[in-house]
């Protein structure tokens, strides 16, 4: 896959809207658009730790060069959630100059007026070159860099962030596992968690 | 002074759509000006230091060095942007008298954003008005 474009933003509310929206100019509002839309009512069961531990348990469950049994999160497939494409340098979580835009657009999308006070889910994917247990934590160590230029210097809060580093267990192309489409991030609105009161504080939501 | 500021912003940004215009970048817009004005200086001095506030002092450790377009350019995006996200972190406190009292409602509601870009500049407190504009939210309005 080339790195050509700088964004590659889908729904996925089913796995085979891939009609991805590859542009020059990130148009951000439309990501916060598709990133609100809101998701299932109910709070998120599954916590960042109950997942990591479920990416390690299939590596282990399911041995071999690859994925033979593909992860899922059925709690995760009701939510409205993107796809974006960041790329890192090889091996490596720093991410390119080419996607500072792209990392821009995230931040301007997670500010917008919709997605106040919404957690997200900031879920890394590598290919399968490289072994799976690298790759969970390649794409761990990946998901984290983009939290924390979100954070600093582009003010989002913390606390509405969670990095989960998926590896090669979510493979997108299977037939395909070196594909350039597997590498993604994949950010997922898991539903309010900040209220704001009349004088505009913010606090927990009851 | 204000309105010259407007008025410089408008015909910087051009068709600065509705009432208002944005006084700070989009975090899109400021963060690729470093990456295109700096690409060469990121190169020699701040080579694989991650985007995050470690590039943030890398700048700073090495602005003496650094190309004039490039510290010109880095200075102007980190005030953008610093602006900005302050804008969006206080405005709910800054501007929640003049939300309850002239949109009647409370603060993260959809439809506050089009209630406040709807108003005239002069109806609102003038720090308020400002943190709204820094906000960049009157540009990037909420469509559904």
């Amino acid at each position: 896959m080339k790195f050509s474009h700088i964004l590659a933003a889908a729904l996925v509310a089913s796995a085979a809207a891939t009609a991805a929206l590859a542009q020059q100019g990130i148009n951000s509002s439309q990501m916060a658009t598709s990133l609100a839309g809101v998701s299932r009512s109910g709070k998120l069961s599954l916590t960042g730790a109950q997942m990591r531990q479920a990416v390690l348990d299939n590596i282990r469950n399911y041995p071999g060069a690859l994925p033979s049994h593909p992860l899922s999160f059925p709690e995760l497939e009701g939510l409205t959630q993107i796809v974006v494409e960041v790329d890192f340098d090889f091996n490596s979580d720093v991410i390119k100059l080419s996607s500072y835009r792209t990392v821009g657009a995230i931040a301007d999308a997670l500010h917008h007026p919709l997605l106040l006070g919404y957690g997200f889910l900031v879920i890394g994917h590598t290919d399968s070159v490289g072994g799976r247990a690298y790759n969970v934590g390649l794409s761990q160590r990946r998901a984290e860099a983009i939290r924390t230029a979100l954070i600093d210097p582009f003010g989002v809060n913390p606390a509405v962030l969670e990095a989960v580093g998926m590896g090669e267990e979510q493979l997108r192309d299977p037939a395909h596992p070196t594909s350039g489409v597997n590498r993604r991030v994949q950010l997922v609105n898991v539903g309010k968690k900040f209220c704001f009161g009349r004088s505009g504080e913010q606090f927990v939501c009851p | 002074m204000r309105r010259t500021s407007v008025l410089l912003a408008l015909a910087i940004f051009g068709g600065g759509i509705g009432t208002a215009a944005a006084q700070t970048m989009s975090y899109a817009e400021a963060i690729s000006q470093v990456s295109t004005v700096c690409r060469n200086d990121i190169a020699r001095f701040c080579r694989g230091v991650p985007l995050g506030p470690r590039l943030r002092a890398c700048f700073d450790a090495n602005e003496a060095r650094m190309s004039p377009q490039c510290r010109q350019t880095a200075q102007t995006v980190y005030a953008s942007i610093t602006r900005r996200a302050a804008a969006q972190r206080d405005i709910g406190e800054v501007c929640s008298a003049d939300i309850m009292r002239l949109c009647g409602t409370s603060f993260a509601d959809a439809n506050l954003v089009e209630c406040m870009a709807g108003l005239a500049p002069q109806a609102m407190s003038p720090r308020c008005y400002q943190t709204f504009m820094d906000t960049g939210w009157a540009t990037e309005r909420t469509r559904r």
